[in-house]
C-alpha cells in the first residue's frame, strides 16, 4: 500500500518538472552566468584579464580609454575576475539566457570604454581610477585626498611639498 | 507521406556527439533528459542511440585532433535536413582549449552550427532553451 503514500503526495505537491521553458526557471541568485561590467569603477589594473582562464576579457589602450571586451562564448563563469576584481568593477549575474543562433554568434561581446584621467594640474594622462578605489586605499576620503587624487605623480609631490595641499 | 512529415516536425529525435568533451556538458544533457525535473522530453523530442534516426544532433567538446575525423564520419551519417547544437563553450569557440595543438575547433569550422548554447556546462534549462531553438529551425527545414 505504499503507492498510496506516492499517490497522496503527488496530488498534494503537483509535478517535480519544472515549468521552463512554459514558465519561469527558478535560478539562485548566487548562480554565475553572464558577466556584467561597470566602468565607472574599474581602475584598468587588467587582473581580470590576467586570470581568466578562457581568455574571454580583453583591454586595449586606445587613444580615448581602456577598452574593455568580453565575448560571452568562450568565458567559463568561473568567477576569477569578480574574485580578483580590487573595486568589485566586474561582477557575474545570474542571467543564463545566453542561447543564440548562429547568426549572432561574434555578437555575444561586451563593450566598454573606461576614460582615462587627466591630472588637474598640468594635464598628463592618467590610469582611471574611480572613487572606489580612493575608498578602498584610504578608507574614507577628505578635500585633501581628493584633490591630491587628481594629479599625477610629480604634481601631487610639488603639491604635498608645498604645502598648497593641505 | 505527408502524414509522416507532419508528425516529424513534431517530434525530432535528438542525438548527442561527443567531439572530445570533459563530460561536464554530457552529464547536463543527460539531465535534461534523465531527470522529471527537467524532462526534454515534453518538447516532444527523444534521445536516440543510432544517428541515421536523429533530427537534431547535440554536439559537445572542442573537437580534438583525435576525434574529428570520427565526429565528421558520424555526422554525415545524419540524415539530412538535420539541425546542429553546439552545446558548451568548447564546440562554439574552443574555451579554456583555445589555440591548443590538440584542438581542430571551433566546431565550425567543419560543421554547420545552427545554434550555439554557451555556458561551462550550461544549466540543464540553458540546453532546454537551446533545443527548443533548434525545434523551431526544424520546423522550418521538415
Amino acid at each position: 500500500m505504499a503507492f498510496l503514500k506516492i499517490l497522496f503526495d503527488n496530488l498534494r505537491e503537483g509535478p517535480a518538472t519544472e515549468a521552463f521553458p512554459f514558465g519561469e526557471a527558478a535560478t539562485p541568485d548566487a548562480y554565475r552566468g553572464k558577466v556584467t561590467f561597470d566602468e565607472t569603477n574599474c581602475v584598468g589594473c587588467n587582473m581580470c584579464e590576467h586570470v581568466c582562464a578562457g581568455g574571454a576579457i580583453r583591454f586595449s589602450e586606445k587613444e580615448d580609454g581602456l577598452h574593455f571586451l568580453i565575448w560571452h562564448n568562450t568565458c567559463i563563469s568561473c568567477g576569477l575576475c569578480a574574485h580578483y576584481c580590487p573595486t568589485k568593477a566586474i561582477k557575474l549575474s545570474n542571467d543564463w539566457h545566453l542561447s543564440h543562433l548562429q547568426e549572432e554568434k561574434y555578437e555575444q561581446v561586451d563593450h566598454a570604454v573606461v576614460p582615462y584621467r587627466h591630472c588637474t594640474s598640468c594635464g598628463e594622462r592618467l590610469q582611471p581610477g574611480g572613487p572606489m578605489l580612493h575608498q578602498l586605499a584610504f578608507k574614507g576620503t577628505n578635500p585633501r585626498s581628493q584633490r591630491l587624487m587628481n594629479m599625477c605623480p610629480d604634481c601631487r609631490r610639488k603639491a604635498s611639498y608645498s604645502g598648497e595641499a593641505l | 507521406m505527408d502524414f509522416f512529415s507532419k508528425a516529424a516536425r513534431k517530434s525530432p529525435w535528438l542525438y548527442r556527439i561527443n567531439a572530445g568533451s570533459c563530460n561536464g556538458c554530457d552529464v547536463e544533457l543527460a539531465t535534461t533528459a534523465c531527470i522529471p525535473r527537467y524532462d526534454v522530453e515534453r518538447l516532444g523530442c527523444q534521445y536516440c542511440g543510432s544517428p541515421k534516426h536523429a533530427d537534431i544532433v547535440l554536439i559537445t567538446g572542442p573537437l580534438t585532433a583525435r576525434v574529428k575525423d570520427k565526429v565528421l564520419r558520424v555526422y554525415n551519417e545524419i540524415p539530412d535536413p538535420k539541425v546542429t547544437v553546439a552545446v558548451g563553450i568548447c564546440p562554439i569557440s574552443g574555451g579554456v582549449f583555445r589555440e591548443s595543438y590538440a584542438i581542430e575547433g571551433p566546431i565550425d569550422r567543419y560543421l554547420p552550427v545552427d545554434v550555439n548554447v554557451p555556458g561551462c556546462p550550461p544549466r540543464p534549462q540553458a540546453i532546454i532553451e537551446g533545443i527548443a531553438k533548434a525545434i523551431e529551425i526544424w520546423a522550418k527545414r521538415a
